[in-house]
């Protein structure tokens, strides 16, 4: 039996979400679950205890693996889920008011720590952890040391983890249980220093091993290399196990958080890019020479630009390359130092117009820009 | 210059945690605009740091990879050997607080290079927030204004041996909110990121200038130009 006051908490949540949808044009999500916490602070762990949860975080691609988790773990019964990305306490919060009896959520990097204390998952994916938002996250290590306190105490949880990745094995190295999945080895863009104990960490292609005794050379399963989208996938139907769910066959272009728009006659295919490690990724796949860059820098992008230095554009040379948004000329000047030929215009439109109609073009965009372009 | 002029990038797997590694790159392209030959030089943890350089870099790190740097060119006197030549030196947050006499990191007060004369607290032990954000100078040095953006919790004090790169307009620089940076002859360092010399290419110009021996000549890069102005107008 639920309590009055939660009972209350969620009526009165439910109402402010239909207000914002309907006189707001929102999604609800996030006001509404302001108004059950705010009216009963401990509605997520009330909630969250009538299920079983998973939760998925990292730094990368937690909206799109979180759809495929839902979908594995849904053969066993109706899931619930933030599937808009809305990842913060009040998103989690949000989602749990559905009655289904699994949870299948994402989570933000720095909202990690107290989901899982008041959730009690039964699974946790952890994906990677590199550098973004430094504005707000301040340091890669600072997370993963945030993280390492709250799966040390998650006694119930099993944690799957892409043991390539340092900071990962470094966050569950005092959990419980730990299902270790390494890809062969991947060097890790900021993983220089052993997280666990500070030495410089010794690195042979993609496999690290320190002396104190953090490595990715044990696995519990191991599998070939590939892309990002690829590797998510492995990861959630690991995680799906440990509920019981069996694996199912993850469509990687599904992964990849695209979408298609047509522009002025031409059709643009646009990924989300947030950080270093995701322009790398996004870069690799840009197969057309036609290509638009948007860049912003609003508090989900991350205040700071000066990452951008830390990304190789050197592949989009040769390529009609057009830059815009609130910060393009950061961009624009960072890839004319690299040698990169490109145009800096103001607008998507623009952008977009500079190709002759009938044309493929590959967009890569900003947090804030590839919203603002999915609700066109 | 009848060699090629020599940028060495120290320890970037280890200071380059906010993008700094990009003064070396706008540092050899403004070079090359000019027909002078330039190259970067990458300096690992695992290398010996040469000392015929013409300039070395230094960038924002965390604290364990800030100490491990400290340790490498703790190894061997080079990075002095090559001030003393005449070499330039620009040293950013972390950077900057290695060569000055001491900082705090990981929870411990350590002697860094002794470079510059200054000395960094770490603000969580005097009750202070860290600093992360826009932030603008204005610079006696360089002539002008400088943009960047800071993200660090040191508080730094400056010593009677040096001058600050600047004084405070928009953010908290070395943390007391007036001034920013240190210099002493050949040497600078900043809290500033950005990378500070692709939003201040004056700054860069500086440099280079101290570096060749001589002022360098004009060169007018509208996209730098207007970056720049951006950026000052913006903060």
């Amino acid at each position: 039996m639920k309590n009055l006051r939660l009972t209350v908490a969620e009526f009165s949540a439910r109402s402010a979400g239909a207000l914002s949808r309907t006189f707001l044009g929102k999604s609800g999500e996030t006001i509404s679950g302001r108004v059950a916490l705010g009216l009963y602070p401990n509605s997520i762990k009330t909630l969250a205890a009538e299920k079983t949860v998973l939760l998925v975080s990292g730094t990368n691609g937690k909206t799109s693996t979180t759809k495929s988790l839902s979908q594995i773990v849904s053969s066993l019964g109706k899931v619930a889920s933030n599937t808009t990305g809305s990842n913060l306490n009040w998103g989690v919060a949000n989602a749990l008011m559905n009655r289904n009896p699994f949870a299948v959520l994402e989570v933000d990097e720095l909202h990690l720590p107290n989901v899982i204390s008041e959730t009690n998952p039964k699974a946790v994916l952890l994906l990677n952890l590199t550098r973004d938002q430094l504005h707000r996250m301040h340091e890669v290590k600072r997370v993963a040391d945030h993280w390492r306190d709250a799966c040390t105490q998650a006694t119930d949880t099993t944690f799957v983890i892409d043991v390539d990745d340092p900071f990962l094995n470094y966050a569950t190295q005092s959990a419980k249980q730990v299902i270790k999945v390494s890809f062969g080895g991947r060097r890790h863009s900021d993983g220089s220093v052993c997280p666990s104990c500070g030495k410089y960490l010794n690195w042979s292609g993609g496999i690290y091993s320190c002396g104190c005794g953090l490595t990715n050379k044990v696995a519990d399963r191991t599998f070939p290399d590939g892309s990002a989208s690829y590797r998510n996938a492995i990861l959630a139907n690991a995680a799906g196990e440990i509920v019981g769910a069996k694996a199912i066959e993850v469509d990687e272009k599904a992964l990849e958080r695209t979408i298609t728009k047509h522009v002025g006659g031409s059709t643009a295919t646009i990924r989300l890019t947030k950080n270093p490690a995701s322009w790398t990724e996004a870069l690799r796949g840009i197969d057309s020479n036609n290509v638009v860059l948007i860049l912003n820098a609003r508090q989900v992008d991350g205040l700071d630009t000066s990452w951008l230095w830390d990304v190789s554009y050197v592949s989009l040379k040769g390529k009609k390359v057009i830059v815009c948004g609130e910060r393009g000329m950061d961009l624009s000047y960072r890839l004319q130092v690299e040698g990169v030929a490109n145009t800096l215009v103001d607008t998507f439109e623009i952008a977009m117009s500079q190709f002759p109609s009938g044309s493929e073009v590959s967009v890569l965009a900003a947090y804030t820009a590839f919203f603002a372009l999915a609700s066109k | 210059m009848s060699k090629a002029l020599k940028i060495v990038r120290i320890h970037n797997e280890l200071l380059g945690t906010y993008g700094d590694q990009g003064n070396a790159d706008v540092l050899a392209f403004r070079a090359k605009a000019r027909n002078i030959d330039a190259q970067i030089v990458d300096i690992s943890f695992l290398d010996v740091l040469p000392t015929d350089g013409d300039i070395y870099l230094m960038g924002g790190a965390e604290d364990a990879a800030q100490l491990l740097s400290l340790e490498a060119l703790q190894r061997d006197n080079n990075l002095q050997a090559a001030l003393d030549h005449g070499a330039v030196l620009l040293a950013i947050c972390a950077g900057f607080q290695i060569i000055g006499n001491s900082f705090e990191a990981s929870g411990k007060k350590v002697s860094g290079l002794g470079l510059l004369d200054v000395d960094s607290a770490s603000g969580a032990n005097i009750g202070k927030k860290r600093f992360v954000g826009d932030t603008k100078i204005k610079s006696g040095v360089v002539g002008c204004e400088l943009t960047g953006f800071e993200n660090h919790a040191g508080y730094t004090t400056l010593g009677s041996g040096v001058q600050p790169l600047g004084v405070v307009v928009v953010g908290h620089g070395n943390g007391d909110g007036k001034y920013d940076g240190a210099i002493k002859g050949n040497i600078f360092g900043t809290y500033l990121h950005g990378p500070v010399l692709a939003r201040n290419p004056e700054f860069a110009d500086l440099l280079l200038s101290m570096a060749i021996g001589e002022q360098v000549s004009q060169y007018d890069d509208n996209l730098a130009t207007k970056y720049a102005r951006m950026r000052r107008d913006a903060i």
